[in-house]
C-alpha cells in the first residue's frame, strides 16, 4: 500500500467520459489494483485500460503494471498513442 | 471461352501457355508460370512494378496482353542474374542499400538495366527521367539513383568516388 | 542496460553490411504477400458497396452460388455476434465489432468501397464473374464527408444508435481530446505580436506499394492457417480470431514478405472473410485487393482542419499557443486526435498551451495509421504558423525556435517531462549547415520547419540460438519492412564479437517465436534490438559457463572475447574455446544453446527533426519543384546506417507528396474520383533531388546501443517545410493543402 494515498490526475478524454473529475486521491498496492479501483469509480474503465491507457508514475510512463506504489506521490493516467 | 495457346520465350527458354484472350502477360507470368518476381501494383501501368522487357523494350507487362508475346522474346527480372552470379544493377542495390520493403525493387533493376542496356553513361537527371514510370514509397529514391549510377560506371569499368 | 557513457567505437554498430534478404529481393524470389499460392487454392472476390451510406435490405447469393467453379459465399451474417470490446493490437484501440462490421458489412454500408459480400472460385475470372451475380437491395441514405458538414445539427449519423458526448445530443463526434496549462487568452492579449490561422488538407493515403493480399486455410477441426504480409503477424492472429471468435492458437500465421505498410498494414480486412471462404470450401482461399480497392476501401491519415493562434513577447519567448483541430475518423472511430494533441507543440516551451482535437465520422473508409499519425497535420499548421510570428517579430525563423525550443526537463503537453531528447541538438547541427547559407535563384524560396513524435516500445520476444558448429540464428516476431533483420543480426554480432556473417536472422511465425507487437511505432530497432541484445548477452553467458565446466574452472573465469571463451586465471589461463567448439559438444555438456528474451520494452524516447527545403515556383504553371532538401535528425544511434538514412529520406519522400500533390477527391455523390496511382499522385524520381540526411546521435541511456526510434519522425516537419519555402519564394502563405500547381497558380494570380 502507498503511504499516504496517491494523487491520480485523470487527463482528458477519460476525465469527461468515465470519472467527471481531473484529480482523485486513491489508495493502491500496485497499478493493477489501481486500475481496479479506478473502475470502481468510473465504471467500464478496466475494460478499456488496456487498449487505451498509459500510466505515468511520477512524471515516467510505466508499463510493467505489477509496480509497486509504496514510495510513489503521483500516478497520470494517459491516452494511449499509436505509431503506423 | 476458348483459351490461346501462345509459344515464346521467356529468360531465354521457349515457353508455352495457355491463356483467355484478356489475360495480361502479367498474370500469365505470376499465376500461370509461377513468376512471381514482376508484382502487380496497380494493374494501370503506373507505378512500374511489373516492368519485363519485351523483345529489348522496357514494358508494363500489366499492360501487355499476354497473347502478345506470340513469337516474341520476355525478359524479367528472373533471368537479370547469370546463374547465382548477380548483375551489377543488382549489386548495386544491395551495396547501396537502394531497397527497403523491395516490392518495387524487380521493376527498377530490369528499367535500369534497360536504361543501362541503351545509354551507359547517363547523367543523374537522365537517370531520374527514364525512371520516373517506377514507384518507390520507401527510399525517397535518393539510394536508387546513386546504386544506378554507381552501376553504370561499373559497367563503364570505372569506379566511382566512395 | 546502460549505454556506457565513454565515446565507444563498436564491431558492427554504424556500419552498413548488405541485408541478409537483399538477394533474394533483388533476383524477385522473396515471396510477398501477393506472391503466395496454396495447393489447391480457390481465388476469391469481394462485391463492395456502391454507395457512401445505405441500409443493406437483402442480399440474394442464389445466382453466385450456383455458377459452375463457385465453392462458397459469405457475407456480414457469416460473421458471428460480437460484444463490444475495445482492443489495442495494430497501431491503435478499435473496437472489435467495427473491426468486423468493415470486414464484411453488417446492415449498413458506410462508405463507397465497403465490403459486402465475397465468394470463392476456381479461377479470378469466375470469381469476379460470381462477385457482380449477387444483388444487393439497398436503402440509399443521405451521406456527408466533410468535416464541417458531418458536425452540422442535420448531418447524417454514421453510428448507430448514434451517439454523442455523455452531456450532449448524439452527433459524428468519436473522440474529443483537450490538454494544456495556463490562460491563454490572457497571454495572448498581452502578447507583443499574434498570428492567426486556419489550415486545412483532405485524406492521403500511405501509399504502399503492394496491395493487401492473404490466404487462409480453416480446417472443420477448428485448426487454420493463414499466409499474409502485414506489419504484425501476431496482430493479424490476434484481431482475426476475435472477429471469428476461435481461439488464438488455432491459427497460426506466417508472415511473408511486406511490399510497404506504414501503418497501413496494421489492421485486417480480408483475412477474416478469407477464413469464412475457406471453412464453407474446405479448400485455402485467396483474397487480394486490387489498387482501386485499396484507395476505395483502406485506410487513408484523416483529412483535418486546423486552427492555430500561436503569442510572443517582442523579444520572441513564445507566450502562449492554442491549436484547435478536426480530423476525419471515417466511417469507424479512429486514433489520430490522441497523437495530433500530444504532437502540435510539445517541442516548444510555452507556459499557456491549449490544444484540443475531435474525431469526426463520414462516410469515408476508417481512417488508419500513417506514419506519425496525426502529427504530420498539426504540425503543418504549428510550423506555418512559427513561420508567420517570425516574420511578424523580424526574427529569423531558426533563431525564434531555438529561443523557445523545449529541453530535457520541460514538460510536454500532457504535462509529462521530456526525457534525453535531441531536439536543441538538431537545431545547432541545422544552424551549422552550409544548406542555410546556399545562394538561392530566381523563383526560388528556402523553407524550415522542425517536429517529433512519441514513438514507442512494446513487447518483443527473441529467440536466439547456437548452431553445432558455432554459428547463429535470432529469430524474431518483428517483420522486416525495412532492413530490420540486418540491425538485429548487426547487434547480436555486436554482442557475440563474431563477424555479420555469422549471425543470421529470420522472421518466425506465430506459432514458432513468443509475442511480439506490430513492426511499427518507431519500436522495432528499439523493443526488438533490447529483445535481441538480451538473448545475446545470454548466450554468450551460457557459451563461458559450459567452457567453465568443461575446464572445471569457476564461472568468473572465462571470458568472452572475439567469439571465443577464454580462461583468465587459474591453471587452465590462456584455454580458449570457440562457438564451434562448445556448441559442437552441447550435447554433452547440458544440452543446445540458445536463449529467448521476452520483454516489454520501456524507456523509450522521442524523436526530433529539423528540415531545410528549398523549392523553386513556376510563375506560369504554378509548379512547384523541390531544388534542394536537408533533413536533420537526432536518431539515437544509428545502427545499420544506411537502413535510417534510408527511413529519413522515405518519410521526406511521403511528406512532400502530401504537401505538394497528395489528395483523395470525391465527386457529390460521395464516390472517390482518383483510386489510382495516375490522378493519386505520389512523387516519382523526377519530382525529387538527392535527399541529404544528419543523423545527431543523441542515445537513449536505457537502450543499450542507445537506440531510438527513427521511422516515423521524417514526415512530419516537410509539409510546413515545403510551404513555407513556397512562401519564401512567392510571398505567398498556402494554408490548404496540397500546394498543387493549379492552387499555387491562383494564389499568385489572385488578382487577375
Amino acid at each position: 500500500m502507498s503511504a499516504s494515498p496517491l494523487r491520480i490526475v485523470i487527463m482528458p478524454p477519460f476525465d469527461k467520459e468515465f470519472f467527471g473529475v481531473e484529480r482523485l486521491s486513491i489508495d493502491a498496492g500496485n497499478l493493477f489494483e489501481l486500475i481496479e479501483k479506478l473502475d470502481a469509480q468510473g465504471p467500464g474503465f478496466a475494460k478499456i485500460a488496456r487498449a487505451r491507457v498509459h500510466l505515468a508514475v511520477d512524471g515516467v510512463l510505466e508499463t510493467d503494471w505489477t509496480r509497486l506504489l509504496a514510495d510513489v506521490r503521483e500516478v497520470i493516467v494517459l491516452p494511449r498513442v499509436g505509431g503506423g | 471461352m476458348n483459351r490461346n495457346h501462345v509459344n515464346t520465350t521467356i529468360n531465354g527458354d521457349a515457353t508455352q501457355f495457355l491463356c483467355d484472350p484478356g489475360a495480361s502477360l502479367l498474370d500469365v507470368l505470376r499465376d500461370a508460370l509461377h513468376l512471381t518476381g514482376s508484382k502487380e501494383g496497380c494493374g494501370s501501368g503506373d507505378c512500374g512494378a511489373c516492368t519485363v522487357q519485351l523483345d529489348g523494350e522496357m514494358v508494363c507487362s500489366c499492360l501487355v496482353l499476354a497473347a502478345e508475346a506470340e513469337g516474341r522474346t520476355v525478359a524479367t527480372i528472373e533471368g537479370v542474374a547469370e546463374g547465382s552470379v548477380l548483375h551489377p544493377v543488382q549489386q548495386k542495390f544491395l551495396e547501396h542499400a537502394a531497397l527497403q520493403c523491395g516490392f518495387c525493387t524487380p521493376g527498377f533493376i530490369v528499367a535500369a538495366k534497360s536504361l543501362l542496356d541503351r545509354n551507359p553513361n547517363p547523367t543523374e537527371t537522365e537517370v531520374r527521367y527514364w525512371l520516373a514510370g517506377n514507384l518507390c514509397r520507401c527510399t525517397g529514391y535518393d539510394k536508387i539513383v546513386r546504386a544506378v549510377m554507381d552501376a553504370a560506371a561499373e559497367l563503364r569499368q570505372e569506379r566511382t568516388p566512395a | 542496460m546502460n549505454a556506457p557513457d565513454k565515446i565507444e567505437t563498436f564491431r558492427h554498430i554504424g556500419t552498413r553490411p548488405v541485408r541478409p534478404d537483399g538477394v533474394d529481393k533483388v533476383t524477385g524470389k522473396a515471396l510477398y504477400g501477393t506472391d503466395f499460392k496454396a495447393p489447391g487454392m480457390l481465388w476469391g472476390a469481394i462485391l463492395r458497396s456502391p454507395h457512401p451510406h445505405a441500409r443493406i435490405l437483402s442480399i440474394d447469393t442464389r445466382a453466385a452460388e450456383k455458377l459452375a467453379g463457385v465453392k462458397a459465399v459469405a457475407t456480414g451474417r457469416d460473421l458471428p455476434t460480437l460484444e463490444s470490446l475495445v482492443m489495442h493490437v495494430g497501431e491503435g484501440a478499435s473496437d472489435i465489432v467495427d473491426v468486423s462490421h468493415n470486414c464484411l458489412a453488417f446492415d449498413k454500408v458506410l462508405y463507397e468501397g465497403h465490403p459486402v459480400a465475397a465468394v470463392a472460385a476456381t479461377t479470378p475470372e469466375l470469381a469476379r464473374e460470381a462477385a457482380v451475380l449477387i444483388s444487393v437491395e439497398y436503402e440509399v441514405l443521405p451521406h456527408v464527408l466533410g468535416l464541417d458538414e458531418a458536425l452540422a445539427d442535420d448531418a447524417p449519423l454514421i453510428r448507430e444508435p448514434a451517439r454523442g458526448r455523455s452531456d450532449e445530443k448524439p452527433s459524428n463526434i468519436a473522440m474529443d481530446v483537450t490538454m494544456g496549462r495556463g490562460d491563454v487568452e490572457a497571454a495572448l492579449s498581452g502578447a507583443a505580436a499574434v498570428v492567426e490561422g486556419r489550415y486545412t488538407m483532405e485524406p492521403v493515403h500511405q501509399g504502399y506499394i503492394e496491395p493487401h493480399a492473404c490466404v487462409a486455410s480453416w480446417n472443420g477441426d477448428g485448426q487454420a492457417q493463414i499466409w499474409c504480409s502485414s506489419q504484425g503477424h501476431f496482430m493479424v492472429r490476434s484481431l482475426t480470431a476475435s472477429v471469428l471468435a476461435i481461439p488464438q492458437s488455432d491459427i497460426r500465421v506466417t508472415p511473408l514478405e511486406i511490399g510497404g505498410g506504414f501503418g497501413g498494414k496494421t489492421t485486417v480486412y480480408l483475412e477474416p472473410v478469407a477464413m469464412i471462404l475457406s471453412r464453407k470450401s474446405g479448400r485455402p482461399v485467396r483474397l487480394g485487393m486490387s489498387r482501386e480497392d485499396v484507395f476505395r476501401a483502406t485506410g487513408p491519415a484523416p483529412g483535418a482542419i486546423i486552427d492555430v493562434r500561436l503569442g510572443a513577447d517582442a523579444d520572441g519567448t513564445l507566450v502562449a499557443a492554442e491549436v484547435t483541430f478536426k480530423y476525419h475518423s471515417g466511417a469507424f472511430a479512429a486514433n489520430d486526435a490522441g497523437a495530433g494533441v500530444s504532437s502540435a507543440i510539445g517541442h516548444y516551451r510555452i507556459a499557456n498551451t491549449r490544444v484540443s482535437g475531435i474525431e469526426v465520422l463520414c462516410n469515408r473508409p476508417a481512417a488508419k495509421a500513417y506514419r506519425a499519425p496525426g502529427a504530420p497535420q498539426v504540425n503543418f499548421a504549428v510550423e506555418s504558423a512559427i513561420d508567420e510570428l517570425a516574420i511578424k517579430l523580424g526574427m529569423d525563423p531558426l533563431e525564434l525556435r531555438m529561443k523557445n525550443a523545449a529541453m530535457p526537463g520541460d514538460l510536454q503537453t500532457s504535462g509529462l517531462p521530456w526525457g534525453e531528447i535531441g531536439w536543441v541538438q538538431c537545431l545547432e547541427a541545422a544552424k551549422a549547415h552550409p544548406h542555410l547559407s546556399a545562394p538561392l535563384g530566381p523563383n526560388q524560396g528556402r523553407g524550415i520547419a522542425g517536429g517529433y513524435w512519441g514513438n514507442y516500445g512494446g513487447p518483443s520476444t527473441v529467440n536466439l540460438s547456437v548452431a553445432e558448429d558455432g554459428t547463429f540464428t535470432v529469430a524474431t516476431g518483428s517483420p522486416d519492412i525495412g532492413g530490420s533483420r540486418a540491425s538485429m543480426a548487426i547487434m547480436a554480432a555486436e554482442v557475440l564479437e563474431v563477424p555479420y556473417e555469422q549471425v543470421r536472422c529470420v522472421v518466425a511465425d506465430t506459432a514458432s517465436i513468443g509475442l511480439s507487437f506490430v513492426t511499427g511505432g518507431s519500436r522495432t530497432t528499439f523493443a526488438t534490438g533490447m529483445a535481441t541484445v538480451e538473448a545475446a548477452r545470454e548466450v554468450k553467458r551460457l557459451l563461458c559457463e559450459r567452457a567453465a565446466r568443461t575446464w572445471q574452472v569457476p564461472a568468473e573465469d572465462v571470458e568472452w572475447r572475439e567469439g571465443n571463451a577464454v580462461c583468465t586465471s587459474g591453471e587452465k589461463l590462456g584455454s580458449k574455446m570457440s562457438a564451434g567448439e562448445i556448441a559442437g559438444s552441447s550435447i554433452h555438456s547440458g544440452g543446445p544453446i540458445t536463449a529467448t528474451s521476452a520483454l516489454s520494452a520501456q524507456g523509450w524516447l522521442p524523436g526530433f527533426g529539423f528540415h531545410i527545403c528549398d523549392v523553386e515556383v513556376d510563375q506560369e504553371t504554378g509548379h512547384v519543384s523541390i531544388v534542394r532538401y536537408t533533413a536533420v535528425q537526432d536518431v539515437g544511434r544509428a545502427i545499420h546506417a544506411d537502413y535510417v538514412e534510408g527511413q529519413i529520406q522515405g518519410g521526406v519522400a511521403q511528406g512532400i507528396g502530401w504537401a505538394l500533390n497528395e489528395t483523395y477527391i470525391y465527386n457529390g455523390e460521395g464516390k472517390l474520383e482518383n483510386p489510382g496511382f495516375l490522378d493519386y499522385r505520389m512523387p516519382v524520381t523526377s519530382d525529387m533531388p538527392m535527399i541529404d540526411t544528419v543523423m545527431v546521435e543523441v542515445p537513449n541511456p536505457v537502450h543499450p546501443y542507445g537506440v531510438k526510434g527513427v521511422g516515423e519522425v521524417p514526415i512530419v516537419p516537410p509539409l510546413a517545410a515545403v510551404a513555407n519555402a513556397v512562401h519564401a519564394a512567392t510571398g505567398k502563405r498556402m494554408r490548404s493543402l496540397p500546394m498543387s500547381p493549379d492552387k499555387v497558380h491562383a494564389a499568385l494570380h489572385a488578382e487577375s
